[in-house]
């Protein structure tokens, strides 16, 4: 009964989205045109990030606070939300076992 | 059992070192079991071996498994009887089963179950149920927690062999827990049973009862669980001291809050023993159904950032429980930390619920149902790391921090105190102890000055910085030496230093690719700061034996 053991980080064409806000260093984003307004994000963020804009439309206020969780972006409706998902949680130790799998958890050249 | 299966050539001979020869006795006993011309599903058949058994005492059977490299090495295997048309090896898997309602003589299953989480057990069981014939049978083989004496002993090798399992980076089985509670409510009766090494691996026969005709089989509800009392106030000391380390699940399923009926709202929570009792609690005087989500004895947040609450264990506790025929609502409300988990949009088209998130913290639920806001006010949803969070916070990683890391040092320093003889130092470990338990008082009470940087390195530099003033003050007053605080001031600040480190995870507001980042340069610092001590450490031993300080 194995489950299908697919590494995260060898997934599909997100691949390039995420690498080039990883260079840009820059950890969430709403893309403009496909934000509807809903406010969904905002009930979810537990910081409070996504604030409603002048137009009506919602923008991460703070993106420096997002500690990625990924509530806001599993949950829009219109996956208006980019970010980059990091596999953790804010654990030191969880940290730790991260760097030791490193060479191991990630089978793609 | 999953790491063998990646190889089916030698799954047979691996699997019958691994039970030590047990699992053939085991597949004998269900061949014991079998009479002829029946028809027979296997779920879970592997290389095939006992189903190809059981076509040559003259029966029907489908095999079914969900590793096709396993169903094609059957075939492969078996080609000449499968033949005859009696044998049939395909793709398929306990959660559809790819047979007529009640067209079934008999389902064998063996060491699948142990693979299954509670409620998937309970899946399996339904599903059975519903294939079967009134007067049907289910074979099942698993292991089992053993009775009595046996008990202790083989928890001391389960712990063993999952520490052996965990630096291999292997998931291991579960144990098949709170089955036998399942077996009734669902529509079975237990016929015969047979155990073999003390109860550890168990064969048992289950017999179909209740079948009035009906399309689905009753639901099986875990017994309402106490929340008030000494004894949960214990329970919740028991979540607080063992934190981060030990999972405490209660059984996964529907509990009651107050007296619900088919109006009252459905609330659904993680099954960590502290988050029910406290849920339970703050929902006092309120008539609600509670479903407990299976998220293996872990609370929400984390569970929500690992993958035990997710959509896969929403979906599981939905089929698996009644919580569609006791209320007419037809909404859950989540809580809002488990949207990291979570995901709507990707929940079925056929999803019979809608998905809505309620506040973060329980003691707002109350306000939450009677107002039901469409904004929840900031009070509701921003998860602020107050004083009493971190004091709790404290405590909980002060016991993680002697539990997994100052044990074996405390351990043998004692010892080897003991072996030179020096009662005076026994008072200088005493001390550290202190120290640890008062570094951990100061990061958790002094938490948020360390607000002007989000940087955890630096912030243990401040805390390090901070505990040296402070904890040396507090040693002075004992020692009023200087060369006591020049021997020790080191070991002050990599205790403070460290703690800081290690508490990242209890502030909710870490980033994992934060504190990735930071991970290198702290085990630099560490390991530098450990070498500085360990030095320390030995000229402390020297002087106490020369009788210098003391």
């Amino acid at each position: 009964m194995t489950e299908s053991n697919k590494n995260s980080c060898c997934s599909d064409g997100t691949d390039t989205v995420q690498n080039i806000l990883s260079v840009l260093d820059i950890r969430i984003l709403i893309n403009e045109p496909l934000c509807t307004g809903c406010g969904l994000c905002g009930e979810l963020c537990p910081f409070g990030l996504p604030k409603p804009s002048d137009n009506g439309k919602y923008e991460i206020k703070n993106p420096e606070l997002c500690t990625e969780c990924s509530a806001c972006q599993r949950n829009c409706p219109t996956s208006a939300i980019i970010m980059r998902e990091h596999v953790g949680c804010g654990c030191l130790w969880n940290a730790r076992q991260q760097a030791k799998s490193k060479g191991n958890s990630c089978n793609c050249s | 059992m999953r790491k063998l299966e990646e190889e089916p050539e030698t799954y047979d001979s691996k699997f019958t070192s691994l039970t030590k020869g047990v699992n053939v006795n085991v597949h004998s006993w269900v061949l014991d079991q079998i009479q002829s011309d029946q028809s027979i599903l296997e779920i879970g058949s592997g290389t095939g071996s006992l189903a190809s058994k059981m076509v040559s005492k003259g029966n029907i059977v489908v095999a079914i498994d969900n590793n096709i490299e396993m169903i094609n090495y059957a075939k492969q295997k078996y080609s000449d009887t499968l033949e005859n048309g009696t044998l049939l090896y395909r793709l398929g898997s306990f959660t559809d089963l790819p047979v007529e309602k009640r067209s079934l003589d008999l389902i064998v299953s063996t060491f699948l179950l142990s693979e299954l989480r509670p409620l998937e057990q309970q899946i399996f069981l339904r599903n059975a149920w519903k294939a079967l014939k009134p007067d049907g049978r289910l074979i099942l083989a698993a292991e089992f927690i053993p009775s009595g004496f046996w008990k202790v002993s083989f928890k001391i090798k389960r712990w063993w062999f999952k520490k052996k399992l965990r630096r291999l980076r292997l998931k291991s089985t579960f144990l098949v827990k709170w089955f036998f509670n399942y077996i009734e409510p669902i529509g079975f009766k237990i016929g015969n049973q047979k155990k073999w090494k003390h109860g550890s691996i168990q064969a048992i026969e289950l017999l179909k009862i209740n079948d009035n005709g009906e399309e689905e089989p009753d639901y099986y509800r875990p017994k309402t669980k106490k929340f008030k009392g000494l004894v949960s106030q214990l329970r919740i000391y028991r979540c607080l001291f063992t934190g981060q380390i030990d999972r405490v699940p209660i059984e996964p399923g529907i509990y009651q809050s107050g007296n619900p009926s088919s109006k009252s709202p459905i609330i659904v929570t993680a099954n960590y023993d502290y988050t029910y009792i406290k849920l339970m609690r703050d929902l006092q005087g309120i008539d609600a159904w509670v479903l407990c989500l299976d998220s293996n004895g872990i609370n929400v947040w984390c569970a929500a950032r690992g993958d035990d609450f997710g959509n896969k264990q929403l979906l599981e506790a939905i089929e698996s429980t009644d919580v569609q025929v006791v209320s007419e609502k037809k909404t859950l409300i989540l809580p809002q930390l488990s949207a990291g988990g979570v995901a709507k949009p990707q929940l079925p088209e056929k999803f019979p619920f809608k998905v809505k998130f309620g506040p973060v913290w329980s003691k707002d639920l109350k306000q939450f149902l009677s107002e039901r806001p469409i904004r929840k006010p900031d009070s509701m949803k921003l998860a602020k790391f107050t004083f009493s969070h971190r004091v709790r916070a404290g405590i909980t990683h002060t016991t993680f921090l002697f539990r997994k890391i100052f044990l074996i040092p405390i351990i043998a320093i004692l010892l080897s105190f003991i072996a030179l003889n020096n009662v005076a130092i026994i008072w200088w470990l005493g001390e550290l102890v202190i120290w640890i338990i008062l570094s951990n008082v100061i990061i958790s009470i002094f938490f948020p000055l360390s607000k002007f940087t989000r940087k955890f390195i630096v912030k243990a530099v401040f805390f390090g910085c901070f505990s040296i003033f402070f904890i040396g003050a507090i040693s002075w007053i004992f020692h009023s030496s200087y060369l006591y605080l020049l021997l020790n001031f080191a070991i002050y600040f990599w205790i403070t230093f460290f703690s800081t480190m290690s508490f990242s995870g209890y502030t909710m507001s870490t980033s994992p690719k934060e504190i990735q980042a930071e991970y290198p340069v702290f085990r630099k610092i560490n390991l530098t700061l450990i070498i500085l001590v360990v030095i320390l450490l030995g000229i402390n031993i020297i002087f106490f034996i020369l009788n210098i300080i003391n």
